[in-house]
C-alpha cells in the first residue's frame, strides 16, 4: 500500500522510468544513442554498421549476463543458439516465403523451445558440468549446420532475404537498439521482481535455496527458456541483417566473446554489459582498422582484458561504477544517478 | 587363491566401466573383421596421442580443480616449437647428412615442445592462476575456467600476431617405408608417435606412483588441506602439476607435427577430442583417461567409417550429452566431483 501511494507521487516521466527500469542517465544514454548516427563523425555507413555490431553485442551480452550472473550458470553455447534462431528464420523465409518480420519471432520460439530443452537436460548438473553441457550441445549444432547441406548450405553459407530493401544501415540500427532495450526492460523487470531474488539464491547456493522453499527446477528452466528466447530473436535479427549465415557464426569464439563483454561490464549488473560494448567494440575496431599490419592485436587485448578483470576487479564495470559514481553530493547528479527514491 | 582373482575380475567386468570396456573390445574386434584390421590399427594410433593430451587434461583437473579450456593452446605451443627446432636440423642434415642425428632429430624436437609447454605451463600458473588463487577461492572452479578461455584467447591471436596464419608443417619425421601391421601400411612417423606416447605414459605413471614427487601429487589431488599438513608444499605442487600437464600437451603437438600442421586454431580439435576423454572417464581420473582415449579414438574411427567424415564431430558430441545426462561422473567415476559442483 505504502509503495503504491509513493509511486503515484511520482510524476509521469519517472513512472516511465521506472516501467522501463531505466535510471535517468540510462535514459540519456539512450536518447545519444539514438541521435548518434545522425551527428557527423559517425553518420558515415560503415561507423553506423559497427554501431549495429556493438548494439547486437550488447544485447547479447544482457540476456547472456541474465543467466551467467543470476542462476551462475554459464551459457556457453550462446552463440549456437543465437545461430539456431538465424538459422530457423532464414529457412523459414527461404522456403516458405513468409516475411522476415514473422519468421524472427519463430526463430525466437524454436530456440526458446531449445532452451527449455537445456534447462531440463542440465537440471541435475551445476556448475562447470552445466556450462560443458551447453558448450558441447553449441559444438553438436554447429557440427549439423556444416553438415546438414541440403538444408543450411553447409559452409558455403545460407542468402538471406533481409529486413528492409534500402541498402542503408539506418534502420537496422534503430531496430537492434529497440530489441536491446525490450532486451533490457524484459530481463531487468524479471530480475526485480521476486523471481530475481529466486534466481540468485538459486546461483549462490543451491541447497540453501532448496532448503528455503525454492523450487530450482522451475526457476532454471524459466531462466533459460527466456534468455534462449532472447538470443534466438537477436540471431533473426543478425540473419536478416547481415544477409548471409555461415555455421561459424555459431563458433565458440563468438560466445567468448560475449562472455568478455558481459563480465568486463560486471557480472549480474545486466546494464553494465550493454554500456561496456559501445566504447568497448568501438576501440577494439580502431585498434583493428589503424594497426592492421598488427593482425590479432585487438584479441589480444580481448584476453588480456578479461584475464585482468577476473583477477584484480571481479565485479567489472558496474561495481567500479556503483563504488565510485552512485552516490555523488551534488542533488541533480544523484537523481540523475539514482532516479526519484520511491518509498 | 586363483578364484579369488577370477571373483574379482568377474565383478570388475560387471560394473558399468566394465561393461562398457567389454563392450567396446568387442565391438572394435567386430568392425575390423568384417571391415578389415585398419580400423582396430587407427584406433590404437589415434587413441595413444588423445591419451597424452588427456592425461594432462585429467591431472589438471584432479590436483588443482582446474577446468583447463586452453588446452589445445599448449598443444599448438608443442607444435609450434617443434616446427622451428626441426626445420634448422633438417636444413643442417640437407647440407651435411648423418644418419644418426636424422634419426634423433625428431626426438629433440619434441623434447624443445615438452620443455616449452612446461615452461609455458609454469608461466601461467605463476602470473595468472597463482594470483586469482591468493585473491579469492569463491567460486574457484568456474572462474579459473573463465581464466583459461582468456588464456586461450590472448594464446591464439599471439600466435596470429607473431607467427602468422599461414600453415607451418613438415611432411615426416622419419625417412623410410612405412611398416605394415596386419596388412595395414602404417607411416613410419605415426607408429614412431605411438611408440613415443606409450613411452611417457609409462613414465609417466612409473613417476606417479613410484616416487616421493609423484606420491605427493596424488596426496594434494585427494586432500589439499590433508597434503599441506603433513607438510607437501603445496604451491609447488602446483606449479609442477602445470608444468608436467602443458608439457604432456606439448609432447603430444609435437609429435602429431606431420598430422596436423601449426596455426593458430589448430589446439581446437584436440581440446575437444580430449574434453570428450575427460567426460566420458570422469573428471580427474587420470588411469581413466588413459582407457577413454582409447574408446573416444574407436568412436571417432567407426563414425568416419559408417556414417562418413565430418560426422566424427557430432556424434561423438551427442553420446557425452547422454553421458552428462545420466551418468555424470562418468564412466571409471571421479573422486572430485563434489568439489567441480560448485
Amino acid at each position: 500500500m505504502q509503495t503504491t501511494k509513493a509511486k503515484s507521487e511520482l510524476n509521469l516521466f519517472d513512472r516511465v522510468l521506472d516501467l522501463l527500469s531505466l535510471k535517468p542517465l540510462g535514459a540519456i544514454g539512450l536518447v545519444i544513442l539514438v541521435i548518434l548516427p545522425l551527428v557527423p563523425p559517425f553518420n558515415q555507413e560503415y561507423l553506423i554498421r559497427w554501431l549495429c555490431a556493438a548494439a547486437l553485442i550488447a544485447a547479447a551480452s544482457v540476456s547472456f549476463d541474465f543467466t551467467a550472473g543470476f542462476i551462475n550458470i554459464v551459457n556457453f553455447g550462446y552463440y549456437a543458439i543465437v545461430g539456431l534462431g538465424g538459422y530457423t528464420s532464414a529457412i523459414l523465409v527461404d522456403r516458405f516465403g513468409i516475411s522476415p518480420w514473422i519468421g524472427i519471432f519463430v526463430g525466437a520460439l524454436s530456440a526458446g523451445l531449445l532452451g527449455f530443452f537445456l534447462g531440463i537436460v542440465t537440471l541435475r548438473l551445476r556448475g562447470i558440468f552445466a556450462a560443458v553441457m551447453a558448450w558441447f550441445m553449441g559444438l553438436a549444432l554447429m557440427g549439423l549446420a556444416t553438415k546438414a547441406v541440403w538444408l543450411t548450405r553447409g559452409s558455403l553459407g545460407l542468402r538471406v532475404e533481409r529486413l528492409f530493401d534500402s541498402p542503408s544501415n539506418l534502420p537496422y540500427y534503430y531496430v537492434i537498439l529497440a530489441m536491446m532495450l525490450v532486451t533490457y526492460v524484459i530481463t531487468k523487470g524479471v530480475t526485480r521482481s521476486d523471481m530475481g531474488l529466486a534466481f540468485k539464491a538459486i546461483g549462490q547456493n543451491m541447497d540453501a535455496a532448496r532448503t528455503s522453499g525454492i523450487n530450482p527446477v522451475y526457476y532454471r528452466i524459466v531462466n533459460f527458456t527466456l534468455s534462449c528466447t532472447l538470443a534466438g530473436l537477436l540471431g533473426g535479427f543478425y540473419a536478416h541483417y547481415y544477409g548471409i549465415l555461415t555455421p561459424e557464426m555459431m563458433h565458440t569464439s563468438k560466445t567468448v566473446e560475449v562472455l568478455a563483454v558481459a563480465y568486463i561490464g560486471g557480472r549480474g549488473s545486466l546494464w553494465g554489459g550493454a554500456v561496456v560494448a559501445f566504447p568497448f567494440i568501438y576501440a577494439m575496431e580502431m585498434v583493428r582498422s589503424s594497426l592492421s599490419n598488427l593482425p590479432g592485436l585487438n584479441l589480444i587485448l580481448y584476453g588480456l582484458l578479461l584475464i585482468l578483470v577476473m583477477i584484480y576487479y571481479s565485479g567489472g564495470f558496474a561495481a567500479f561504477f556503483q563504488q565510485h559514481f552512485s552516490k555523488p553530493k551534488n542533488i541533480i547528479l544523484y537523481y540523475l544517478v539514482n532516479g526519484k527514491k520511491t518509498a | 587363491m586363483i578364484t579369488e582373482y577370477l571373483k574379482k575380475l568377474y565383478e570388475t567386468i560387471r560394473s558399468v566401466a566394465g561393461i562398457t570396456v567389454v563392450l567396446a573390445i568387442v565391438v572394435a574386434i567386430l568392425s575390423s573383421i568384417f571391415r578389415g584390421p585398419y580400423i582396430i590399427v587407427n584406433t590404437v594410433v589415434t587413441g595413444g596421442m588423445l591419451a597424452l593430451m588427456s592425461i594432462g587434461l585429467a591431472l589438471v583437473f584432479g590436483v588443482m580443480n582446474v577446468a583447463q579450456f586452453a588446452h589445445g593452446e599448449y598443444f599448438m605451443i608443442g607444435s609450434l616449437t617443434a616446427y622451428y627446432t626441426f626445420i634448422p636440423i633438417e636444413r643442417y642434415l640437407g647440407a651435411n647428412p648423418n644418419a644418426a642425428l636424422s634419426f634423433l632429430a625428431p626426438l629433440v624436437s619434441i623434447l624443445a615442445a615438452f620443455c616449452m609447454g612446461a615452461l609455458m605451463g609454469v608461466l601461467s600458473e605463476k602470473l595468472i592462476f597463482y594470483n586469482l588463487r591468493k585473491r579469492s577461492r569463491t567460486n574457484w572452479v568456474m572462474n579459473s575456467f573463465l581464466l583459461t578461455v582468456g588464456i586461450s584467447v590472448l594464446l591464439v591471436n599471439g600466435h596470429q600476431l607473431i607467427f602468422g596464419t599461414e600453415l607451418k608443417g613438415i611432411v615426416r619425421y622419419w625417412t623410410g617405408r612405412p611398416f605394415c601391421i596386419m596388412d595395414v601400411f602404417v607411416s613410419r612417423d605415426r607408429c614412431y608417435a605411438f611408440i613415443l606416447s606409450v613411452l611417457v605414459i609409462g613414465l609417466f605413471w612409473l613417476f606417479m606412483k613410484a616416487t616421493r614427487t609423484g606420491r605427493a601429487i596424488r596426496a594434494v589431488s585427494q586432500d589439499e588441506t590433508g597434503a599441506q599438513m603433513v607438510g607437501i608444499d603445496l604451491s609447488g605442487i602446483q606449479v609442477l602439476t602445470m608444468a608436467l600437464s602443458c608439457g604432456l600437451a606439448g609432447i603430444a603437438g609435437a609429435s602429431l607435427l606431420f598430422m596436423f600442421p601449426s596455426y593458430p586454431s589448430v589446439g581446437l580439435d584436440p581440446l575437444y577430442m580430449s574434453w570428450f576423454v575427460i567426460i566420458l572417464a570422469g573428471m580427474g581420473n587420470v588411469l581413466g583417461a588413459v582407457v577413454g582415449a582409447f574408446m573416444v579414438a574407436l568412436l571417432k574411427v567407426l563414425t568416419m567409417e559408417y556414417i562418413g567424415s565430418g560426422w566424427d564431430f557430432v556424434v561423438p558430441t551427442a553420446l557425452i550429452m547422454l553421458i552428462l545426462i545420466f551418468k555424470p561422473n562418468g564412466i571409471f567415476g571421479s573422486d572430485v566431483r563434489g568439489v567441480l559442483e560448485q
